[in-house]
């Protein structure tokens, strides 16, 4: 049993967990996709909203089924099989009902299949024994984390446009060291809330 | 001065192009701007046309810091000085460095950071690692990205937070007290090595078990804590010049010192017990130093003039909750940084919302 208050739990996973900042999670997408503002914003939402149903949903299926059948070791893979197929009804969903988001999401939503701070929020959730209300929250709270973390990127690399960055470094040898200085900054919330 | 002109003029053939030093044409052009104005004219337009440029800039900023200076030589002995020798060596040599490799100019927004740098470390700190924070922060906090005017955050600070993650230990144990002698420190003995006169805490460490120290010792400066942020009196000085020549944003300086007032009244309100109160978290630590002289950085800061608004209060409310929440005792150059980080996304969001409200106008 984990006695975080939700509070803490939904605002430190936003800024003193941060899940990519903290726990250097979905970097390659991270990487990738924060070149433009707009971009990013896309992602990050559709990661915000994929993260926050699919803990939801691992947390329903983990607790109810593989729980009570002892089969806990099956985790991963149910975890992976939720979140693709959750992905691809949303897809079909959105493509159906909105083809307009469907167009600005573009190649976003396949790829959230592959982010692994969404796998590692479902884990998070299980290692650090939340209940459901508190998974809802994590889930949420990481997801909104990631997508601060990519738009903030995705800023700072707009105005990198009017820097002059050595060749070798262009591209993701430039972006990882910025992601480092930004995950620096965020060790100042060190300490202040603990959701383990 | 015209002898000197007379063999600037007479080596300056070797430093042009095909001359045999024309690798280290950057050396000589810093030190030819430094001296003198401008030899190159610039060939064709657009031409501009503005008695403050870069270098007076940075000048003005110097001549800013020189009280705080002068108060950390006074509070902290001459032991300053040596730190700030080794910041300029260290830092100068990176910078010389990429300009030398990349073909380009010696900047003068260097000068700045060397001179900010040790003002914000603990007095009592060994050399070397001033020498390793400097090099980390020009270079993973401007040359990488072209250096200055062209970098994403405020080298110093990049180098100060390295710095505290890093070293921890080092940064944390070695304040020193000053002397109440009406000399102060001035008269000390120095050395190379780490000063014997060390304590283990500033007024913020100190506040965390319930001792506040005096309004007037903080106002002056006579208390333990980074070189050049213990006087409040020494920074108004010099932070008041700069924004009156123009240098510092005023909108800045008022947002960060304003959001942080607030925030802070309202928490000691809500928590007397583990909040001092306002007029104790304004006087300590880097507050009034981070405010007047490194969130105010042109570069790294936003654009846009509601932007700065937003810049000053994030970086006010961030430095207050890190101060009271967080594992470290104190979080100014924490926000600032973290202003950093959001300066660009904030002059998004501004210069999107005025031209959605032009495009309604229509």
């Amino acid at each position: 049993m984990n006695i975080t208050p939700v509070w803490a739990i939904f605002i430190g996973s936003i800024f003193t967990n941060n899940i990519l900042f903290a726990s250097f999670l979905g970097m390659c997408s991270f990487l990738v996709c924060s070149n433009k503002i707009d971009t990013a914003l896309g992602l990050g939402s559709a990661v915000v909203f994929v993260m926050f149903c699919t803990t939801i949903l691992n947390y329903v299926l983990y607790y109810y089924l593989l729980v009570p059948l002892k089969l806990e070791f099956l985790g991963f893979l149910i975890f992976i099989a939720v979140i693709a197929a959750f992905v691809q009804f949303v897809e079909m969903f959105v493509e159906r009902f909105s083809p307009d988001l469907y167009y600005a999401l573009g190649i976003f939503l396949p790829l959230i299949t592959v982010n692994c701070a969404i796998l590692g929020a479902a884990l998070f959730m299980v290692i650090r024994k939340y209940n459901f209300v508190q998974s809802t929250f994590y889930g949420l709270g990481a997801g909104l984390g990631w997508a601060l973390a990519i738009v903030l990127m995705a800023g700072l690399r707009e105005k990198m446009g009017y820097s002059n960055v050595p060749t070798p470094l262009r591209g993701t040898g430039v972006v990882m060291m910025v992601a480092g200085v930004i995950a620096m900054a965020f060790m100042g919330f060190a300490g202040m809330l603990n959701i383990q | 001065m015209k002898g000197l002109k007379g063999i600037l003029e007479n080596l300056r053939p070797a430093f042009e192009e095909g001359g045999r030093l024309a690798r280290l044409k950057p050396i000589f052009q810093a030190l030819d701007h430094f001296l003198f104005a401008a030899a190159e004219k610039t060939p064709n337009p657009p031409f501009g046309r503005d008695p403050l440029d870069v270098k007076r800039y940075m000048s003005l900023v110097i001549l800013a810091l020189l009280p705080s200076f002068a108060a950390a030589v006074y509070f902290f002995g001459w032991r300053v000085l040596l730190m700030l020798l080794v910041s300029y060596a260290a830092g100068g040599l990176v910078e010389v460095l990429f300009a030398v490799i990349r073909k380009e100019e010696i900047n003068e927004g260097f000068l700045v950071t060397g001179f900010i740098f040790p003002l914000i470390l603990p007095p009592g700190i060994p050399l070397w690692l001033v020498a390793i924070g400097v090099s980390f922060g020009v270079l993973i906090g401007k040359e990488i990205f072209g250096g200055t005017g062209r970098n994403l955050f405020n080298p110093a600070l990049v180098g100060r937070v390295f710095l505290a993650i890093g070293y921890p230990a080092a940064l944390t144990s070695t304040w020193v007290q000053p002397l109440a002698q009406p000399w102060g420190r001035l008269l000390a003995p120095f050395g190379l090595g780490v000063p014997d006169a060390l304590t283990s805490a500033t007024p913020l460490g100190l506040a965390k078990s319930g001792a506040l120290t005096g309004a007037f010792e903080l106002f002056v400066g006579r208390t333990a804590g980074s070189a050049g942020e213990t006087s409040a009196l020494a920074i108004l000085l010099g932070g008041v010049f700069l924004i009156l020549v123009g240098v510092a944003s005023w909108r800045t300086v008022l947002a960060v010192l304003a959001s942080f007032v607030g925030l802070t009244a309202i928490l000691h309100g809500l928590l007397p017990a583990a909040v001092p109160p306002v007029w104790f978290h304004l006087l300590s630590g880097g507050l009034l130093f981070g405010a007047f002289f490194m969130a105010t950085d042109p570069v790294s800061g936003p654009v846009t003039r509601a932007g700065k608004w937003a810049f000053g209060f994030l970086i006010g409310a961030a430095a207050i909750f890190i101060r009271s929440f967080s594992g470290y005792v104190e979080g100014v150059m924490f926000a600032i940084l973290l202003g950093n980080i959001f300066a660009p996304l904030i002059d998004e969001i501004v210069i999107r919302l005025k031209s959605r409200r032009y495009a309604n106008e229509r």
